[in-house]
């Protein structure tokens, strides 16, 4: 049990600072949460609609999220190229689909274009992540220090630099699928069909990727390599297959981001990945990362506080034009999140579990 | 291992160390220089005998805001062409820098273009921001700008800080953007009106400035808001715009959060039949490439380019432009760049000194006060003039309309055309 007395005999003054730290952000949290209360601006549907936004951007941060975490899972590295792998599936659907529209298939194969559009995405990405790790990532496996760490620093401005010299620095529209265009009622919520589709997609990646990781042999061996990588030798399961596989993985999943984010926000550009990258590892530390659960948790979670946040406590703090500072409220989460709890939301169950 | 000097090496130590202070402050306060006869307070530049003179450009001229730096820089190319590439009896050299229109792009490009000594001055910046980083590290050198686009307020305000005082604007002042955008909501009958930025210098004047003149003129501004330049997702702060339930949005941001803008309203049942207002920042083929068939019926202010309006020289601008580059002009800032190097062609002419020998010597204060002093240019913009703050270009404004998503339309008057006045 908690014993109060005994804390404060043995508290240092980090610890004091870590409280008052608490204290002070439950004020502000709690203070402008109650503010917003007792002055309402939004309806319920626009607190649906800020949920719903958080959602679809929360599931591509766990789709991106989900790549860090399972190549961290294995080689306790972090790939900071993942958010350019998530690059490329972005522009190899964009252009996929502006071939398909060329060709008169958007309208007419509108099913047949999505399927080309992610089949596209998928290779691409799953692609580089695989030439990625052969080239970039393999020859410092059993280096220490920080080679690795500036590999992937370095692979991923060459990813993004050669992203722009292919296809120029310029946003580029992506194409709208016809097929979901337009709205959909949803419980009373008038919501685009792009978010709902977007929403169910990203679910059903993730079961499909949990009953990967949990029910199949090559799962098994991934999270044999991540347990152990000298005892799964030992059993005879080739690491290097297992590594390839996980980095092809997380690409597919990478270029289903890509995907869904072209068809949510309509644009792609060579420097995407960039802040999308950063946003998916901040999830994947969220939830705990080299946790699969955790990096799903994280994504929704981060996306949530970035849409929800704004308008739950900022604005009943009179903070104006809240939405400015979104991404400032995320990243304090994030802080927060790993001075109260380093091993992220769902770490300690992961360890427990090992244990 | 710590050694204690004895007392009067100490002393010694803080007298050599204050007047090494000393001198150093003294040298950057003052340069003052005399070369071949030409005495200047901050410095004279040489250009020996068939050497160039070296001009730096300083403009976005990469990334989803390019157009609006390269096609100045295009401008003043022309200019340069139309002075046989030639001032003061000298072939021009010239360097432009992208700035990346942002205040660490501005203060990238500057510092390059200060370390080199031989060049006297700058065309650009092109972005607000750009000349909030770099026009200091510029003039702190002594090298005037000769801005192509840059349309804050504050950069030729009465109060503007010493770094910025070696600017002349020729291009609007966002003063009179903020009237011009006020004049067209008016025309529209609308009372409440919205505003969006992206914190970003040129923005966020601009969107203040409209509040500013819409509140003093009897509207109502019923959200103020802002995004950020990273933003993707507009969606929830259109959400809280819309909660306010404006008639007209304001939004002065640039390209990728325009068409960001564009294509996400629809999506927002309380902002889809809201009508969108920008500024020329999206004036360019990439706006098109970016937002697509979304871009149809999106409003934005501009110089206006009735003929009548514009210089004699503008037509011959725009032939040149097209012969030298292959396309029509990417922007609606090519003959401000024209301008604005034409200005700094005309000032080195005024007060550059040739010896007997064929050197030339170019005093740096006196280059910037003959740029800041422009009159009766007639420039491919209309009559340029400064006034004592460096205010130069004329400034009459239209109200264009996207009519075409696809970006090989782009032509200004065409698409976008002319809709207002």
């Amino acid at each position: 049990m908690f014993d109060v007395k005994d804390w404060i005999r043995r508290a240092g003054w980090v610890d004091w600072f870590l409280l008052a730290l608490r204290l002070l952000v439950m004020a502000v949290v709690g203070g402008g949460f109650i503010s917003g209360l007792l002055h309402p601006r939004y309806g319920r549907d626009e607190w649906l609609s800020f949920a719903a936004f958080g959602l679809t951007i929360g599931a591509i941060y766990a789709l991106i999220a989900l790549g860090y975490t399972m190549v961290y899972g294995i080689l306790r590295m972090v790939n900071f190229a993942h958010g350019d792998v998530f690059m490329t599936g972005g522009y190899a659907a964009c252009f996929s689909l502006v071939a398909c529209n060329r060709a008169g298939l958007l309208s007419s194969q509108p099913l047949l274009s999505l399927f080309l559009a992610v089949l596209g995405a998928v290779t691409v990405s799953a692609l580089v992540a695989v030439l990625a790790e052969r080239i970039a990532y393999r020859p410092f496996r059993k280096g220490r220090g920080l080679a690795p760490l500036i590999s992937t620093l370095g692979l991923s401005f060459v990813l993004e630099y050669s992203a722009r010299g292919m296809f120029g620095a310029q946003n580029r529209s992506f194409p709208s699928l016809p097929l979901i265009d337009g709205t959909v009622d949803l419980l009373g919520l008038v919501m685009p069909k792009t978010q709902l589709v977007v929403m169910l997609a990203a679910v059903i990646t993730m079961i499909v990727l949990t009953l990967v990781v949990m029910r199949t042999k090559i799962g098994t061996a991934m999270r044999a390599v991540s347990e152990d990588q000298d005892a799964a030798i030992l059993m005879g399961i080739n690491v290097d297959r297992v590594i390839v596989f996980t980095f092809a993985l997380g690409g597919m999943l990478a270029g289903i981001a890509g995907l869904l984010y072209g068809l949510v926000y309509k644009q792609v550009y060579f420097f995407m990945g960039f802040f999308l990258g950063v946003k998916g590892f901040g999830a994947a530390v969220l939830g705990g990362i080299g946790n699969i659960p955790g990096a799903m948790l994280g994504g929704f979670a981060l996306g949530l506080v970035e849409s929800l946040g704004p308008a739950a406590f900022l604005d009943g703090l009179g903070v104006d034009s809240p939405y400015q500072l979104r991404d400032g409220i995320a990243y304090t989460m994030l802080v927060m999140v790993l001075i109260f709890r380093p091993r992220g939301l769902l770490g300690e169950r992961l360890s427990t579990a090992r244990a | 291992m710590i050694v204690r000097l004895p007392t009067t090496a100490r002393r010694a130590l803080g007298a050599a160390l204050l007047a090494t202070t000393c001198l150093v402050g003294t040298v950057s306060m003052s340069r003052a220089e005399t070369l071949g006869g030409v005495t200047d307070p901050i410095g004279v530049v040489k250009v020996a005998k068939g050497q160039p003179v070296f001009i730096g450009g300083m403009m976005v001229l990469a990334g989803p805001d390019l157009a609006l730096g390269l096609d100045a820089s295009r401008g003043a190319e022309v200019a340069f062409d139309d002075h046989k590439n030639m001032v003061v009896g000298h072939p021009i050299k010239y360097l432009p820098e992208d700035a990346g229109c942002s205040v660490e792009g501005g203060q990238a490009a500057a510092t390059r273009l200060a370390a080199n000594k031989n060049i006297v001055a700058v065309v650009g910046p092109a972005c607000s921001s750009e000349a909030r980083g770099g026009a200091p590290i510029l003039w702190n050198v002594g090298i005037p700008n000769a801005d192509t686009s840059a349309t804050a307020p504050a950069l030729t305000a009465p109060d503007r800080p010493v770094g910025l005082q070696g600017l002349a604007r020729f291009v609007y002042n966002d003063a009179d953007a903020a009237a011009a955008a006020v004049v067209y909501a008016k025309s529209l009958k609308v009372t409440k009106v919205a505003t969006l930025h992206d914190g970003s210098l040129y923005a966020q004047s601009l969107a203040e400035k409209f509040g500013d003149l819409w509140k003093t003129g009897g509207g109502t501004i019923t959200a103020a808001e802002a995004i950020s330049p990273s933003d993707t997702d507009v969606r929830p702060v259109l959400t809280r715009i819309g909660s306010t339930k404006p008639e007209l949005l304001f939004a002065p941001i640039f390209t990728s959060a325009s068409a960001y803008l564009t294509r996400q309203k629809p999506e927002i049942a309380t902002m889809a039949k809201v009508d969108v207002l920008g500024t020329d920042a999206v004036l360019s083929p990439a706006f098109l490439e970016a937002a697509g068939d979304a871009a149809k019926g999106y409003r934005l202010t501009g110089i206006d380019n009735d003929p009548k309006l514009l210089g004699p020289s503008y037509p011959a601008l725009v032939a040149k432009y097209k012969e030298k580059y292959g396309e029509a002009p990417i922007a609606g800032y090519h003959a401000n760049g024209y301008d604005a190097a034409t200005a700094v062609l005309m000032a080195i002419e005024k007060v550059a000194k040739t010896d007997a020998a064929g050197d030339t010597y170019i005093g740096r204060k006196a280059l910037r006060d003959a740029l800041l002093s422009t009159t009766g240019l007639n420039g491919a913009t209309g009559p340029v003039s400064c006034d004592k703050f460096g205010d130069c270009a004329p400034s009459h404004f239209a109200v264009f309309e996207y009519v075409n998503g696809d970006k090989e339309t782009f032509e200004l008057g065409k698409n976008p055309k002319k809709v207002y006045p």
